[in-house]
Order: C-alpha cells, then sequence, then structure tokens
C-alpha cells in the first residue's frame, strides 16, 4: 500500500530539525537498543502497566523515526527495521505525536538516570514539542502561555502596570505589618546588590510569597531590587521546546540586571525558572558572559549561616517532608541546600523515599499544569506522588517550585491525602525573629475619663458583593466575613442564579466556587464574562478545583482578578477583595 | 534614531509596547477568526477594554493576508489595525507577509492615519524568519511610502534586541 505525501508541515519540521542535531542528541538518536530499563522510571508506566505507549523509549521513538528516515543511513538501508517507514507524513499523524509528546511526558527527566546507554529521552521529547511548536501544532494552552511570554514578557500576560501595583500593595501590607515603610520593596534600584526575579503565579494568585521574601530581604539588611522588566524567572520555551523564546526570555532577565548594575539575580522558588535562568538559558541567549544568579533557597540559607536573620524553628512544628522539582534536583543537581534550610527552619521533618535525585515527579512539570485536556491521565499518572507523601505521614509537604506547588495541591485534593504545600520562604518568613519592640509600659487610664468606642474597620464598607457557592456553610461564612467587613451581600447557589443576580444588582465584586451542581463555576464565569451587563464586574474565583486550570491557561474569556484557595482565610479574603475592586476603580477612572 | 526617509515621509524604530504607543493607529498581529486570544491581543482587552473583540466579533474573519480594522477603545490610539500574517511556517510566508502589511497600510490610508505604528509581524509565536519579516517589511513600507501615500511616518515597534538589531540594519541599509 502506498503511504500518503508528506504535507508541508512535516517538511518544515524536516528541516528545523536538521538545526537541531547536534552530536549528544544524536547520541541520545542512535543509542536506545529498547532494554526497557527506563519503564519503571516512568510514573506514566507505573499508573498505565499495561500499555506499551506509556514508556519512555516509545515516546522518543516518535522524534527517532523522522531522524532514521531523513538523516541516518539505516533509514534508508533497512527502514522497516529502525521505523523509517512508520515516520510521520500528514497532519492527523502529527496530532496524533502531539498528544504523545505534550500529553503522556513531564519532561521529567526520571527515566534518564536509568538508562545504561546513556539516553536522555527527555531532551528528544523537548524536541519533538518544539518541532510541533514550530508549525502550530500544540495544545491551546502552550500556545496561549508562549504568546504573553513572547510579546507581554511574562507567561500569565501580567501587565506591567498590574505588577507595578502588586508590589506597591506588597509594601503597604508589610508597612501595616511592620508599623514602618523600611520595608518597602524597591523597584529598579540601581546599583543595588540583587536583582530579585519571580514567577508571575506569585503576582497572579499568591503575591504572599513576594511580600514574605521582601520582609526577609529587609531583615536580613539586603540591598536588592525588583526589576520593572525582566522579572519573569519563568521561561515557556522550556516546556514548548522553542529556543527562540528560550533565549529572549532568559535575556530580558540578564539584560535588566546588566543595566541596574547588581551584581547578582536572584530566582525566586520555581524548579524551571531556576534551571531556565541558571542553566539553559545561557545557551538559548548565546551568553559569553552571564550574571551570576543563585536560587533564593541559597540566599535565605546564607543569610542564616552568616548570622543576619534570625529563625526560631519552633513555630513550624508540624510534621513536614520535601518534594524535589524534577528541573531543581535532576537537571541541576541541587537537593541538599532545601534540606538544610528546611531543618533549620521546622521541628519534624520526615524524608519521602526515593528522595533527590530520585524523586518522582509531582505530576505537574513540563508545562502539564497549563494542559487541561490531560488533566484526568495527569493525576491518575500522580498516584506513585501521593503514595510517597501519604508514607511520610507529613502536614506539609515543602517544595522550592511553583509548579510543583500546584501539581501536589491538585493531588493532594484528588487522592485526598489531608495536607497542604508550602514553600521554604513561607516556612522562613514564619520562623523569622525580629529584633522586639519594648512595648511602652501600660499607663492606667483615669476612671473618670470615657474611652471612645474604636471605629470597626470596614475596609468593604458600601460595597455590594456576589457571593456564589453551592454549599451553605461556605455561603454563610463568606457571607459573614464580608458583611463584618462592611459588605452589603447577595447570594446564588447555582451559576444561573448567579448570572441573573449579578445582571440586575451589578455587584462591585462575585465571589465564584468553581465546583457547583449543573452549570460549574467555569461554564458560569464564562457566561458572565459573555454577558454585557456583567462582562465588566470583576471576579475572583475561590477553589482548589483542577478544572480552574482551563480558564487560567486556555483563556477562552480573559481571566479572573483574583483567585484564592480552599480553606480561605478570613484577612487574605477581605484583603484581596478590597484590592480588586479599588484596582479596578483606579483603571475604570 | 534610527529612521529612514522616504521623501517627506519617515520609517522609525523605536522599543517598547505597542499597545502603549501614542499613534493614530497600530497594526495588531491577529488570526483568521478575529480573536484578540494572549500576548498584545490580552493586553489589548485588558487596557482597551471589551468593545473592541466585540467589533471583530461583528466583522467575523480576516483571511491570511489581509487587515481590518476596529476602534480602540480606551487606548492612546484612534483605531487598531488587525491584519492577518503568515503562522507557524506555513506555505508562501513572504507574499501572505508582504500582503498583510500592504493590506494594513491600506486600511491606514482608509482612515485617514497620519501615524501608524507595527509590530515585527510574526517573528515571536508564530516562527516568521526574522531576516525574512525585516526585509519584506521594511520593504513594503518604503514602496508604499514613496507612492504618493497620505501616511507621514510609520513606526516600528522592536519588544527586543532580538528584532530591534536586524530591522535597524535594514532600515539604514535604506536610509
Amino acid at each position: 500500500m502506498s503511504r500518503p505525501a508528506k504535507t508541508h508541515k512535516v517538511k518544515m519540521m524536516e528541516q528545523q530539525l536538521a538545526k537541531k542535531l547536534t552530536r549528544q542528541v544524536v547520541g541520545s538518536l542512535v543509542g536506545c537498543v529498547h532494554c526497557g530499563m527506563c519503564n519503571d522510571a516512568c510514573h506514566y508506566v507505573l499508573a498505565f502497566p499495561d500499555d506499551p505507549k506509556m514508556t519512555p523509549s516509545y515516546k522518543a521513538d516518535q522524534l527517532r523515526k523522522l531522524f532514521k528516515a531523513n538523516f541516518d543511513w539505516t533509514g534508508k538501508a533497512i527502514p522497516w527495521w529502525v521505523g523509517a517507514d512508520k515516520a510521520p507524513l500528514t497532519d492527523d499523524d502529527l496530532e496524533v505525536i502531539k498528544d504523545i509528546s505534550f500529553g503522556t511526558c513531564t519532561n521529567c527527566r526520571r527515566c534518564t538516570l536509568s538508562c545504561p546507554m546513556g539516553v536522555d529521552t527527555a531532551t528528544l521529547n523537548r524536541i519533538m514539542r518544539g518541532l510541533l511548536s514550530h508549525v502550530g501544532v500544540m495544545p491551546e494552552g502552550v500556545r496561549v502561555v508562549s504568546k504573553d511570554q513572547w510579546e507581554l514578557g511574562n507567561q500569565m500576560g501580567v501587565l506591567k502596570e498590574d505588577y507595578v501595583d502588586t508590589l506597591e500593595w506588597m509594601s503597604e501590607e508589610l508597612e501595616e505589618d511592620l508599623g514602618h515603610g523600611e520595608a518597602a520593596i524597591p523597584v529598579d534600584k540601581a546599583g543595588a546588590k540583587i536583582m530579585y526575579c519571580i514567577n508571575p503565579r506569585e503576582v497572579k494568585y499568591d503575591p504572599r510569597t513576594i511580600k514574605e521574601a521582601a520582609l526577609i530581604f529587609w531583615a536580613a539588611g539586603e540591598s536588592w531590587t525588583m526589576p520593572s522588566e525582566g522579572w519573569d524567572n519563568t521561561n515557556f520555551g522550556l516546556f514548548s521546546g522553542d529556543d527562540g523564546l528560550g533565549g529572549v526570555s532568559a535575556r530580558r532577565e540578564y539584560d535588566k540586571a546588566r543595566q541596574l548594575g547588581v551584581e547578582k539575580i536572584v530566582i525566586s522558588e520555581c524548579g524551571h525558572g531556576f534551571r531556565s535562568t541558571r542553566c539553559e538559558g545561557v545557551n538559548w541567549a548565546g551568553e559569553q558572559q552571564p550574571v551570576p544568579m543563585e536560587s533564593a533557597v541559597m540566599t535565605m540559607l546564607r543569610f542564616i549561616k552568616e548570622g543576619r536573620i534570625k529563625v526560631d524553628p519552633t513555630r513550624n512544628p508540624e510534621r513536614v517532608t520535601f518534594h524535589d522539582s524534577c528541573n531543581n534536583a535532576r537537571s541541576c543537581g541541587f537537593y541538599e541546600e532545601p534540606r538544610e534550610l528546611l531543618k533549620l527552619v521546622t521541628m519534624d521533618f520526615q524524608e519521602m523515599y526515593p528522595n533527590r535525585a530520585e524523586n518522582y515527579c509531582c505530576t505537574g512539570g513540563g508545562g502539564a499544569m497549563s494542559m487541561s485536556e490531560y488533566t484526568p491521565r495527569r493525576l491518575e499518572s500522580a498516584k506513585v506522588k501521593a503514595d510517597q507523601i501519604r508514607a511520610t505521614g507529613a502536614k506539609v509537604v515543602v517544595t522550592s517550585c511553583h509548579n510543583c506547588v500546584d501539581g501536589l495541591s491538585d493531588l493532594i485534593k484528588h487522592y485526598g491525602l489531608g495536607c497542604e504545600v508550602k514553600q521554604l520562604v513561607n516556612l522562613v518568613a514564619n520562623a523569622l525573629v525580629l529584633d522586639e519592640v519594648k512595648e511602652p509600659e501600660a499607663v492606667p487610664a483615669p476612671a473618670e475619663i470615657e474611652v471612645a468606642p474604636v471605629a470597626v474597620a470596614s475596609p468593604l464598607a458600601g460595597r455590594k458583593i456576589l457571593v456564589v457557592d453551592d454549599e451553605d456553610d461556605v455561603r454563610l461564612f463568606l457571607t459573614t466575613v464580608f458583611e463584618d467587613a462592611g459588605a452589603q451581600v447577595l447570594t446564588a447557589s447555582d451559576g444561573d442564579t448567579a448570572v441573573a443576580v449579578a445582571r440586575e444588582h451589578q455587584p462591585d465584586l462575585i465571589s465564584l466556587d468553581l465546583s457547583m451542581p449543573g452549570k460549574d463555576g467555569v461554564e458560569t464565569f464564562v457566561e458572565l464574562r459573555r454577558t454585557p451587563e456583567t462582562e465588566e464586574i470583576p471576579v475572583c474565583v475561590v477553589t482548589g478545583h483542577p478544572e480552574f486550570r482551563q480558564v487560567i491557561y486556555d483563556r477562552p474569556v480573559a481571566p479572573p482578578e483574583g483567585y484564592l484557595g480552599k480553606p480561605v482565610d478570613e484577612d487574605k479574603l477581605v484583603a484581596y477583595a478590597h484590592h480588586i475592586i479599588e484596582h479596578r476603580e483606579a483603571k475604570v477612572h | 534614531m534610527v529612521e529612514q526617509r522616504v521623501g517627506q515621509k519617515t520609517i522609525r524604530l523605536v522599543r517598547g509596547d505597542i499597545t502603549e504607543m501614542e499613534v493614530d493607529a497600530f497594526v495588531f498581529d491577529i488570526t483568521e477568526d478575529v480573536k484578540l486570544g494572549s500576548g498584545f491581543g490580552g493586553a489589548i482587552q485588558q487596557r482597551g477594554g471589551v468593545a473592541i473583540q466585540k467589533q471583530l466579533d461583528t466583522i467575523g474573519s480576516c483571511p491570511t493576508g489581509e487587515a481590518v480594522v476596529t476602534e480602540a477603545g480606551l487606548l492612546k490610539a484612534s483605531w487598531i489595525i488587525h491584519a492577518n500574517g503568515p503562522k507557524f511556517r506555513e506555505e508562501d510566508e513572504e507574499a501572505k507577509l508582504a500582503s498583510a502589511v500592504r493590506a494594513a497600510l491600506a486600511r491606514a490610508e482608509e482612515k485617514g492615519v497620519k501615524r501608524l505604528a507595527f509590530p515585527p509581524i510574526g517573528t515571536g509565536l508564530y516562527q516568521v524568519p526574522l531576516d525574512l519579516c525585516t526585509r519584506v517589511m521594511v520593504d513594503t513600507i518604503s514602496e508604499h511610502l514613496s507612492d504618493g501615500a497620505s501616511l507621514e511616518e510609520v513606526l516600528i515597534v522592536a519588544p527586543d534586541d532580538r528584532e530591534y538589531k536586524p530591522f535597524a540594519a535594514r532600515i539604514q541599509e535604506g536610509a
């Protein structure tokens, strides 16, 4: 039977592959003997042991077939033996390979450690992703996120004014906490010693980590700054295989560091951010003399060792375990420092097994969190990780990676592990011992003086908030918190009612749960965004539900203005609501 | 300053965020389904408001090599010219890119635009080779300006050195 003609996309991929064939890559392409020793290393194989398509060698063979058919003599001499006669030819073939390359591998590189031939399967899979991305064959989430990073300089589409606003917000909170403004976050401070680069997830969904880092820098008396541009330490080029994006993203950080004249870039706790900025970025960017770089974990550890900050581990008494980010541990050999730091700031550390370079993937790596179409398979493949965590008995899983935070949080909920995820910056900030401020001596008030009642702070006074949640107790809790803060509260227990109430009453903010029976929160959110009367009402999503990824990454409509995971902290909820409403008003005016 | 004079007209290279440019109109590289999407499209939606996507929804589609116009909502520009350039190494990318640039220039003339800003069309996510893009864009714009255009100044807004350097070289060749 004759094979179909090669499509234009396949020809373009072959041309692109020719540019990727370094000696190391060719070594991995020709070195595999299909011995199967990598199989048990892969969390997908462990979850689907009867499916041969989950084996690392099968995944790498997709690229091998293309290579053999076009660049290797064996493909001409014995094509049936080396698979060259099954190389992709049509656009349908590419769609199948897309699901293999993006949907059955997190590029965690665990299989690489167990290969007796030294085959780096994750590198081959990344190259295949790069070839597919080159011709536009990729999951929608990867396309959306890559475009954000190419054009706006960060992978979550954070606008410069929103980033700066968040830093100012965190500075204000620090001032409130400390009673002075000395810990305010310096932006674009030329000549500072350290430039601190972060993951945009911190701006968008977890700004407390920025505040905690600022507190630690201030406590250590460090000369530091955050850049107004080139601040994103993440790099979606690592995940999509697009070396062009990899180079341009890394160079933005390096250029900004040189412009500010800093001595060092400190990378906040992000596994792929560390690998991309510190290890791979210099190669993609063609840098000869990169700026010195280190992880914030090393910075915090140094502060303690040099006596620049004091910590009290009794403030973190619960049992903790440590999950190694694949990019930190396996690809960068960075696994002892976080343990050393963890032991200094906690009381009960329990190692998980296996660990360090042999630890299993959180299953959220390699951009998996941005590919919502593969969520069920991802969570199924997480069983081995769940078993590892459960065996430790830990209440807190600590990790130095934002992707891992999301991946672990999802699997903890999915498998009902009943623990939470923290990063080292959370624990160090919590353990931080600041110089004690002398309390003024109490002076008894004369009996005849009446003390005026202190006005109750009502940060949401005059605001109208719609609470949408199907659970009565959660709805009551949120209503109470918002009413105590001065807001008028409307409620809805399902999506249809929520849209109707929002249309009629035009609230200042909608607090939206995502997992509801009937029309779920994602559908409700999209409808709110597409309904003319409600499209501009800010929404704060309150959930821990994995389906939320679709809203973040596929971006069918503009993303929500805020996000909070359950269980919700009351103060944080009010602060978020207040900030979102004020920020929206400032934008409109 | 990197610029090329074409008679009384100017092609100028600048750095910055194209959605914040103080120009009469700027060009956005759109897809056939005229969805603004992420990247600059996300910035247009967030800074410019929801009216822009609504106008695009009314227009419905824009074939490769063509361009359509909307107002610019709350942005500093008056118009956005949505040009559909070639994407992901599709066939005939040089001809399609030249066609998209010409279509964008034609829409600008129809609206009486004097200052127009272009991004390097397609050189990021969409994988258009930089050398091809610089040559086609600078030459096509230059030809248009020398041919009795009412446009007075065309800016090319490079987001990074990666684009700035080759565009600077090409513009200076013709200066």
